[in-house]
């Protein structure tokens, strides 16, 4: 109770914690960072966690993006980007999406998703494990979600 | 006058790899024709440029027949084995090497978007421009019909590598399945070629997160068997890793099949076990996923071990796991009936392995299991498909038993300069996995590999056809489909 001064109108700001849904996209690498991932959502889920998996771009404020970055997934990224409502992000996860890492640009693939466009987070690892993802997106978001194109 | 096609093969001109004879035009001719009568399964073919080269399983034995290609073009194997049609599309988009009377030549993995037009071609021609959009047929009778045609995939947020299913539902259930494939192709074999075997092994580990372990064992295997290395002291630690692998892949599926029939008891102890897993895994071998444990990517000398509370947990957690599968109204009930791969269908695909066994095809490549035969049910749906996985868990959990907790000394790490050919295939999670490999100089000249994946999606018409739409993510995860190990 003594703490009520908080909520009135010249109290200090809190933040609303906003929910942050992540649409997730293997864009072709050896998917060992989607099945990190699916143990991270299982453990948000189970955690009644306010960071959510969704299946669909349209739902989603972060476009997740793990692999090495196709010709053929290209156009489906600009696709799920140009899907996502509002603001939006884009988190590049593992070294495949950072830079390319261990799939060097060829005739099928592009290199990350990283260097080709401007990332809100970059989280390399091979594969990073789901503790070191959930850390990075926890910090991510304290420290604000940078600026949101 | 019908010959056996094993001794029309051995017939041919041995050659530099064990088991592969090298026949000629009317040879291979013949063993096209004697195929047909044959039972002999196939379980891939490829090209390196020169030969076509096909591999067949004698029983446990791989057995290869090799053409030399004319004028780009060789008989199509298509036509007596309708699992060799992707290969043979595969080879045309990679190589422009034509199989003359395949029963389809549409691209699988060109799209059009790629650079190059046959990227492994000596002169590759310049390919034409992209197209605008995808165009798909629809059968005559899809059309009459007529209904919704639905997509699934290439990105459905399910932390599944990229494919993508055309679906065609005149009412309740799928009449039409389309897949279009090639979104995860990475140019592997392009990669591979000029490598070193220390590059080319950290690759191999990076095919497929799903089979990994088994990946970097048949290519250690390719590689004894090419050079002087023979893998004799590798049969324990590969065996140790190879089951621990199996664990966690059979428990990653039933966690997210319970997840789909909504059985949250089932997934929340499989993902807990799973975690488990994992977790032994890096304390034990250093990777999660068991990225590069074996040699030569991996740190030679080095001991893998997993404690035994880990085992002792994991073997009362699978008997919970088990009641909880078969107590009524559990997955099992839900599950039966889903997705059926009959055993003729199996047989017609040579589909093998975790799949295959669950619809009644025997055989198994692991010469330590000896399967306790009708435990499972072998009517190839979904529950005993899932019932298949946790029976392979049980079973691997006490073949890691048998080591006592004790650490096994991972094989001495080599170098390889000299060359040759040779041929590795192990039994993976989901089905065979092998690796050809040919050296030259201690670098990779050719180089090529497969899994069930790609046998598994040219059945998925088959399979899905007459399944709910709702249904689908349940039986492409039964199936433990991977586009990653597919597409290369």
């Amino acid at each position: 109770m003594a703490y009520l001064n908080l909520f009135w109108p010249e109290g200090a700001v809190l933040p609303r914690m906003v929910p942050l849904d992540i649409f997730h996209m293997e864009t072709g690498g050896c998917a060992g960072c989607a099945i990190e991932l699916r143990s991270l959502s299982r453990a948000l889920v189970e955690g009644h966690s306010d960071i959510r998996f969704v299946s669909t771009p349209r739902q989603a404020g972060l476009l997740l993006v793990t692999g090495s970055l196709t010709v053929d997934m290209a156009p489906v990224v600009e696709l799920a980007w140009q899907a996502m409502p509002g603001t939006r992000l884009l988190a590049a996860v593992g070294d495949c999406a950072v830079d390319g890492g261990i799939f060097a640009p060829g005739y099928a693939v592009l290199g990350g998703v990283g260097g080709r466009a401007r990332a809100s987070l970059l989280l390399p690892g091979c594969p990073p494990s789901p503790a070191e993802v959930l850390d990075a997106l926890i910090r991510w978001r304290t420290q604000g979600e940078g600026e949101a194109t | 006058m019908t010959a056996q096609v094993p001794d029309l093969i051995r017939s041919g001109m041995p050659s530099a790899c064990a088991g592969r004879f090298v026949l000629d035009g009317g040879t291979w001719r013949d063993m096209v024709e004697n195929l047909r009568h044959s039972t002999l399964p196939l379980l891939g073919l490829w090209s390196d440029g020169v030969q076509v080269h096909a591999l067949f399983m004698e029983g446990t034995r791989p057995l290869l027949a090799s053409v030399a290609v004319m004028d780009g073009r060789y008989l199509a194997l298509s036509p007596v084995r309708a699992g060799a049609a992707a290969y043979e599309r595969i080879t045309q988009d990679l190589w422009g090497i034509e199989g003359m009377g395949a029963t389809d030549s549409a691209p699988w993995l060109d799209q059009g978007r790629w650079p190059v037009t046959w990227p492994l071609h000596d002169r590759p021609p310049p390919a034409p421009a992209p197209p605008e959009g995808v165009e798909f047929t629809d059968d005559a009778a899809m059309v009459q019909a007529g209904g919704t045609v639905v997509g699934y995939g290439p990105a459905e947020g399910d932390f599944q590598s990229p494919f993508h299913l055309r679906l065609g539902l005149p009412g309740e259930r799928i009449m039409q399945v389309r897949t279009r494939m090639g979104y995860a192709h990475r140019g592997l074999c392009a990669r591979m070629r000029g490598a070193t075997v220390a590059q080319a092994a950290r690759l191999v580990a990076r095919i497929d997160a799903t089979v990994t372990v088994a990946h970097q064992v048949a290519f250690a295997r390719a590689l004894g068997a090419a050079g002087e290395h023979a893998g004799a002291d590798m049969d324990d630690a590969a065996m140790f890793v190879s089951e621990l692998e199996r664990i966690a892949i059979h428990l990653d599926t039933l966690a997210t099949a319970a997840e789909l029939l909504a059985d949250g008891r089932f997934a929340i102890l499989a993902a807990t076990l799973l975690e488990r897993v994992r977790q032994a895994c890096r304390e034990g071998c250093g990777s999660r996923l068991l990225f590069d444990v074996l040699p030569p990517a991996g740190d030679a000398g080095r001991t893998v071990s997993i404690p035994m509370e880990v085992l002792t947990e994991l073997r009362t957690g699978c008997a919970t796991l088990r009641h909880l599968f078969w107590r009524p109204r559990g997955m099992a009930m839900q599950a039966r009936g889903r997705g059926i791969v009959p055993a003729d269908v199996a047989r017609r695909w040579g589909i093998a392995g975790c799949v295959g066994r669950a619809s009644g095809v025997e055989g198994d490549l692991r010469p330590y299991v000896s399967r306790s035969a009708g435990r499972e049910g072998t009517g190839g749906d979904v529950a005993d498909r899932l019932a298949m996985r946790l029976h392979e868990v049980e079973m691997a959990v006490d073949i890691l038993s048998t080591f006592d907790g004790a650490a096994v000394s991972m094989p001495a790490g080599y170098d390889v300069h000299g060359s040759g050919e040779g041929m590795g295939c192990v039994e993976g999670p989901t089905g065979p996995v092998w690796h050809w490999v040919r050296l030259a100089h201690g670098r990779v000249a050719a180089w090529w590999c497969g899994d069930a994946s790609l046998l598994l999606f040219q059945a998925l018409p088959g399979i899905l056809s007459g399944a709910v739409y709702e249904d689908v993510p349940l039986i492409l995860t039964s199936l433990g489909l991977s586009a990653a190990g597919a597409d290369l």
